[in-house]
């Protein structure tokens, strides 16, 4: 018995004593390691499963992509060095890099490209779903020759660089056995490392829920990356995630929480706020066939008084610790640019938002809370995963109380992402009163937060209920409109449209916040983002100070 | 004879009690009220013949008895389904995270007897002494804390003095030699070890304490003083000795409340283990993840419980004899 | 006759808890403890310095001369906020603690009362449930039903009641035993008239002893389900102030005080009980003095009670 305990103690001690330095740095015989924490994990390594933005960071560094974004938003090129459009703005062609290789040896060429866009767009209904916005409209993509592409549009479309810049181009090699048939072996192939790669570095381990490590690929056709490899930590919290960049076993964090800024700063760490690319809104049902229970929601007077009721100065001030701006439009102000800053946030004024509700005959009851139609206007508030960690529940809790004092009483209701989405869309939006999250818009164009207010998004990507001719006319019109200056006139349209409908309530545009170390230079944004799934030039260019 | 069949009602309980976790782990999902049935059969982003499958492989269209079969049919393959997250077999996935859990528990709590037991004999020697009152009052103290605070606290103090987060250091590219990546993980797991001795070393001071108080008063260690035996062996070899099996007893008792413990303190410091896993498959709604993992805690600990009664009733006899 | 016999069995019990208070210094320390925090609670609004609600000051604003707990991540006073937060916590633990006596005390007197196979299949139950980790099923039930409050006082009353559930038995089997209970019996009491006048005013102290205990595992488990997550959002109790200052990175922002009090206020309550539920067991069953360890871990005097009974 003496003797077990001793070896424990012995353990114990060794422990303790050995592991009394955090290491401060990581490096291998090819050059240094940049280590990344991050509190999202990738959920899988199959773009075709996968929903997560991590992962999506991921395939732009092992994958090529025809194009990418600049550190100023400009399209520039990647695997496709040149291209073209053809009068009518339906045919595109791309001249790709030739010569390139994919890490195993195999040849990498446009033909790759054009089989991913095809295969997406055979399953677009099926196993691609989840990237098939991103070749709607693609009749048919073909290669002349191996270092050529060309697409056809079915109708002229705006955004095409936008759209492909998005899509991993994947190895046909690998994937085209998994293909055949209804395409269902596309979703199950798991992807493990090592993952064949084309881009600037290749997966070499990948444990779920702890760590993803890359090295650099010797055999990509770009530029040779300064850093000879990169990892992600994933984090179950955040605050165990800031502590490890403070102790130095992390040179960078990807989102760095608003209560975290000011710390990080005084502890010296770089600490760079964009405008964000997120909104997070209340979403009141505008479905005039919603439920009898809460029908009463889609009163243009009561969505007005709601409106008045978000504090949205406070919220910035509290939630976001200044690191974000009140909310006007539905598009972000970090979406280049195309937020119409003519459109100010609804004033704070609850002495309004009670007039309008008695304006609309809804009475307070015996306990203060309004009766609508029969009953007490008492509404569940879905607030997913995503929304309730931390800063989106101290935003919650300051619009309660504040809708306490109109006589409305909201509850959370909170659920997990997916069970958040299906009981939104569930019975054609008619069953949910009200959300409270977020969307994330579009680094370069608008087309997809626009989008999910069409009505052929009901039942997939439309939150509110809403549905108009006006709306689906102004959104057909902006995809084909081919000049800036056109598309923006009915862009700004829409945005004025959409707050004159109080179609979604946007409380706030939090910052994208990161941070890291200063012993690293080089290291520019795109979109609000280091890590992007943008964009290769950050990782291709950061390297080590001095 | 008694030896036996103590051995055999004891292996018959815990048999009956595992099936009995096994079907309420059946009933939880698929008979209570609850959204857990339907979502069974809905894997976010799947396609309906996905669906079908899975409709087909739990017997989700069939009556809720074959479904009790079908579902004890496949245990019996060890087949816990597939993970809706990570769309591969859940068993697999637990398996490395089983492990995680049994090093963290298991340091935690051998370090709480650890400690227990050297702080409870101190008291007991030094009974009512300033030291005495200042033992016990400070592990009556430690013990009344949550676990989550105590991790919290802990993180406060070393937070950059000691890793506080994962298993080890996760940007080795080549594993590194074994004794390194030993101490790579002890480094990794001081915090939340700590965290765990700190929630149940508490107890074993005070079970150690009082166990130790009552053999000092009996006679044939008053008879091994008289014979000039030194008072600190008689300490160790007698009073020590019989304070194993409360000891052992509190263990078998604690199991289920250091899992519990366990899972807050993966949560705190990303320790990859099976509480991380249910947390994780908890927020994502991933039903054969959370029924997998619930049940290897729960089939652990009462497996655990089974070796802690068999090593409890040895003690005791030799006690007694 | 009969209400004499009552009048005994009530004098009984108030002369126990007057013993009780009389002989350990402990318990009244322990009482006073729960007192206080429960008229803190009940006289919340009144005595909170600020608002639990809305901000009084800055976003995790330092202890000051006017917040002496300085403040949270949303700019509340943590002195309000713990007040209020105690009021919810002490309402789920003191409801859950109803349910699981009301469970624990029906299982012990059917099982304890009748014997035979009630007692027989309670016990295997019971035995099943005291095995299970009692925070895992909790979790895993709180996240199949989904978090609100109402879930989580059914989970906790659900799960807390067994080792009251067999230490109570043992009481009762050892009453049904006792000559008044017999001779009720053979005068043609019915079995409910007996439980009712005799049984129950017996095992009342008992039942109350671990009830005291069942409120402070019920506030254990109450923090760490909400630490988890798998607490009502809009409701503040003393695990949503962990769970959110967490979540709020109070730490690595060098918060400590959103989150320091918290665990002393859980550990006063928690000891306050811890004392009062130990004392008045010595009072009943001075045998039973290795068990008294445990204020969070109660259900190990259950156990230690059971192996007694072997030997």
């Amino acid at each position: 018995m003496r003797k077990a305990l001793a070896a424990l103690a012995a353990v114990l001690l060794a422990c303790s004593g050995l592991s009394a330095c955090a290491r401060a740095g990581s490096q291998t015989a090819d050059g240094d390691i940049y280590r990344l924490g991050s509190d999202q994990a990738i959920d899988s390594m199959n773009p075709f499963v996968s929903v997560v933005t991590t992962a999506f960071a991921v395939y732009e560094q092992i994958y090529p992509t025809l194009v990418q974004l600049d550190p100023e938003g400009r399209f520039v090129a990647e695997f496709a060095s040149t291209w073209t459009t053809s009068e009518d703005g339906r045919t595109w062609t791309f001249r790709t890099h030739p010569g390139a290789t994919w890490s195993d040896g195999k040849p990498l060429t446009a033909a790759d490209a054009a089989w991913t866009l095809n295969t997406i767009a055979a399953f677009k209904d099926g196993p691609t779903a989840g990237l098939a916005n991103y070749v709607s409209d693609l009749d048919e993509a073909s290669t002349p020759d191996p270092n050529t592409l060309v697409l056809r549009y079915s109708r002229p479309v705006a955004n095409v660089l936008n759209r492909l810049m998005s899509v991993p181009i994947l190895p046909e090699h690998v994937w085209r056995e998994y293909a055949g048939g209804d395409g269902e072996a596309l979703t199950t192939f798991p992807n493990n490392a090592p993952v064949v790669s084309g881009g600037p570095f290749v997966l070499v381990r990948h444990v779920p829920k702890q760590v993803a490590l890359f090295k650099r690929n010797p055999a990509y056709y770009g530029p040779k990356p300064h850093i000879a490899g990169f990892g992600i930590q994933f984090f179950s919290s955040d605050d165990a995630m800031i502590t490890a960049l403070k102790s130095r076993q992390l040179d960078a964090v990807r989102t760095v929480p608003s209560t975290s800024v000011a710390n990080l700063e005084s502890a010296g760490f770089e600490v760079i706020s964009s405008p964000g690319l997120r909104f997070e809104s209340i979403t009141v049902n505008a479905n005039p066939k919603q439920r009898p229970e809460h029908r009463e929601l889609a009163d243009p007077l009561l969505r007005q008084a709601f409106d008045h009721t978000i504090n949205r100065a406070q919220i910035v001030e509290t939630s976001l610790l200044g690191h974000g701006r009140p909310g006007a439009s539905i598009i972000p102000p970090g979406t280049a640019n195309w937020a119409d800053r003519s459109l100010q946030p609804t004033p704070f004024d609850l002495g309004a938002a009670n007039r309008l509700l008695d304006q609309a005959g809804y009475r307070r009851g015996p306990d203060g809370t309004r009766i609508a139609n029969g009953h007490p206007m008492d509404y569940p508030v879905i607030l997913p995963e995503d929304t309730y960690g931390g800063a989106g529940l101290r935003s919650f809790q300051i619009i309660r109380s504040d809708f306490a004092k109109i006589g409305v009483r909201l509850t959370a209701k909170l659920l997990d992402n997916a069970a958040a989405n299906e009981a939104v869309m569930a019975n054609e939006s008619q069953d949910f009163a009200m959300t409270m999250w977020g969307w994330s818009g579009g680094t370069g164009d608008p087309d997809d937060t626009l989008n999910y207010l069409t009505c052929q998004s009901w039942g997939i990507l439309n939150d509110t209920g809403y549905c108009s001719e006006e709306w689906d006319d102004l959104y057909a019109r902006q995809g084909a409109a081919m000049t800036p200056a056109e598309r923006h006139g009915i862009v700004d349209e829409m945005q004025r449209l959409a707050a004159r409908e109080r179609v979604l309530l946007v409380i706030a545009y939090p910052d994208s916040i990161e941070a890291h170390s200063r012993e690293w230079v080089d290291l520019p944004q795109v979109g609000g983002n280091s890590f992007s799934s943008e964009s290769k030039i950050p990782l291709l260019s950061v390297r080590r100070a001095g | 004879m008694r030896v036996l069949e103590y051995v055999l009602r004891r292996g018959i309980f815990s048999l009956v009690t595992i099936f009995l976790a096994i079907t309420g782990n059946f009933f939880l999902f698929r008979v209570l009220p609850g959204d857990a049935v339907s979502n069974l059969a809905k894997v976010p982003h799947s396609t309906p013949e996905l669906q079908h499958a899975l409709m087909v492989r739990f017997g989700l269209d069939k009556s809720k008895w074959d479904q009790y079969l079908i579902y004890l049919k496949n245990l019996l393959h060890g087949d816990l389904g597939v993970s809706f997250t990570y769309q591969e077999s859940v068993s697999h996935l637990l398996l490395d995270d089983l492990e995680n859990t049994v090093v963290l528990a298991g340091v935690g709590t051998l370090g709480a007897i650890f400690i227990g037991i050297l702080s409870g004999v101190m008291s007991a020697w030094r009974r009512s002494s300033p030291l005495d009152h200042l033992n016990t009052g400070v592990a009556t103290l430690v013990y009344s804390f949550p676990a989550q605070w105590l991790g919290l606290v802990l993180l406060i103090l070393f937070a950059g003095v000691l890793p506080a987060g994962g298993m080890s250091d996760q940007f080795l590219f080549d594993s590194p030699p074994f004794w390194q990546h030993a101490a790579d993980v002890g480094g990794h797991l001081v915090l939340p070890a700590a965290t765990m001795i700190l929630t149940a070393y508490g107890g074993y001071t005070l079970v150690v304490r009082s166990s130790v108080l009552e053999t000092l008063g009996e006679d044939y260690v008053l008879t091994a003083r008289a014979k000039g035996i030194p008072a600190r062996r008689v300490v160790w070899r007698h009073a020590v000795r019989n304070a194993l099996l409360p000891i052992v007893t509190m263990v078998a008792l604690d199991l289920g409340y250091v899992v519990g413990g366990a899972v807050l303190v993966e949560v705190i410091f990303s320790w990859p283990g099976l509480g991380m896993a249910t947390f994780t498959a908890i927020g994502q709604r991933d039903y054969p993840m959370i029924q997998g993992a619930f049940l290897i805690l729960t089939v652990s600990v009462i497996l655990l419980n089974f070796v802690a009664d068999l090593v409890c009733f040895r003690l005791d006899r030799r006690v007694s004899a | 006759m009969s209400v004499r016999i009552g009048d005994t069995g009530a004098g009984g019990r108030a002369g126990i808890f007057r013993k009780v208070l009389r002989d350990h210094k402990s318990a009244a320390v322990g009482l006073a403890l729960i007192a206080l925090f429960v008229l803190v609670s009940i006289l919340a609004p009144y005595l909170s310095p600020h608002s639990a609600v809305e901000s009084s000051c800055a976003v995790f604003e330092p202890p000051s001369a006017r917040h002496w707990l300085g403040c949270d991540d949303g700019g509340v006073d943590m002195v309000s906020l713990l007040m209020h937060g105690g009021q919810t916590s002490l309402v789920v633990a003191f409801t859950a603690t109803l349910v699981s006596m009301a469970i624990g005390g029906t299982v012990a007197i059917v099982a304890g009362y009748f014997g035979g196979w009630p007692d027989t299949v309670l016990m295997r139950v019971t035995d099943v449930l005291l095995v299970l980790p009692d925070l895992v099923l909790a979790m895993v039930i709180a996240a199949v039903w989904g978090p609100s409050l109402f879930h989580v006082i059914l989970v906790i009353g659900l799960l807390q009641w067994t080792s009251t559930a067999r230490i109570v038995r043992a009481e009762v089997m050892s009453l049904r035993e006792r000559a008044y209970v017999k001779r009720a019996r053979g005068l043609g009491a019915s079995n409910g008239r007996v439980i009712v006048r005799h049984i129950l005013p017996h095992v009342g102290p008992l039942l109350i002893a671990n009830t005291v205990l069942t409120v402070s595992a019920a506030i254990y488990l109450e923090t760490a389900l909400a630490f988890l997550g798998l607490q009502d959002p809009s409701v503040t109790t003393w695990g949503t102030i962990l769970e959110h200052a967490f979540a709020r990175t109070a730490i690595s922002s060098g918060a400590w005080w959103a989150i320091v009090p918290d665990g002393f206020v859980i550990a006063a309550v928690s000891i306050g009980c811890f004392l009062l539920g130990r004392a008045i067991e010595d009072a009943l069953n001075p045998r039973l003095k290795v068990s008294h360890l445990s204020g969070r871990r109660w259900r190990l005097r259950a156990l230690v009670a059971k192996g007694a009974n072997a030997r």
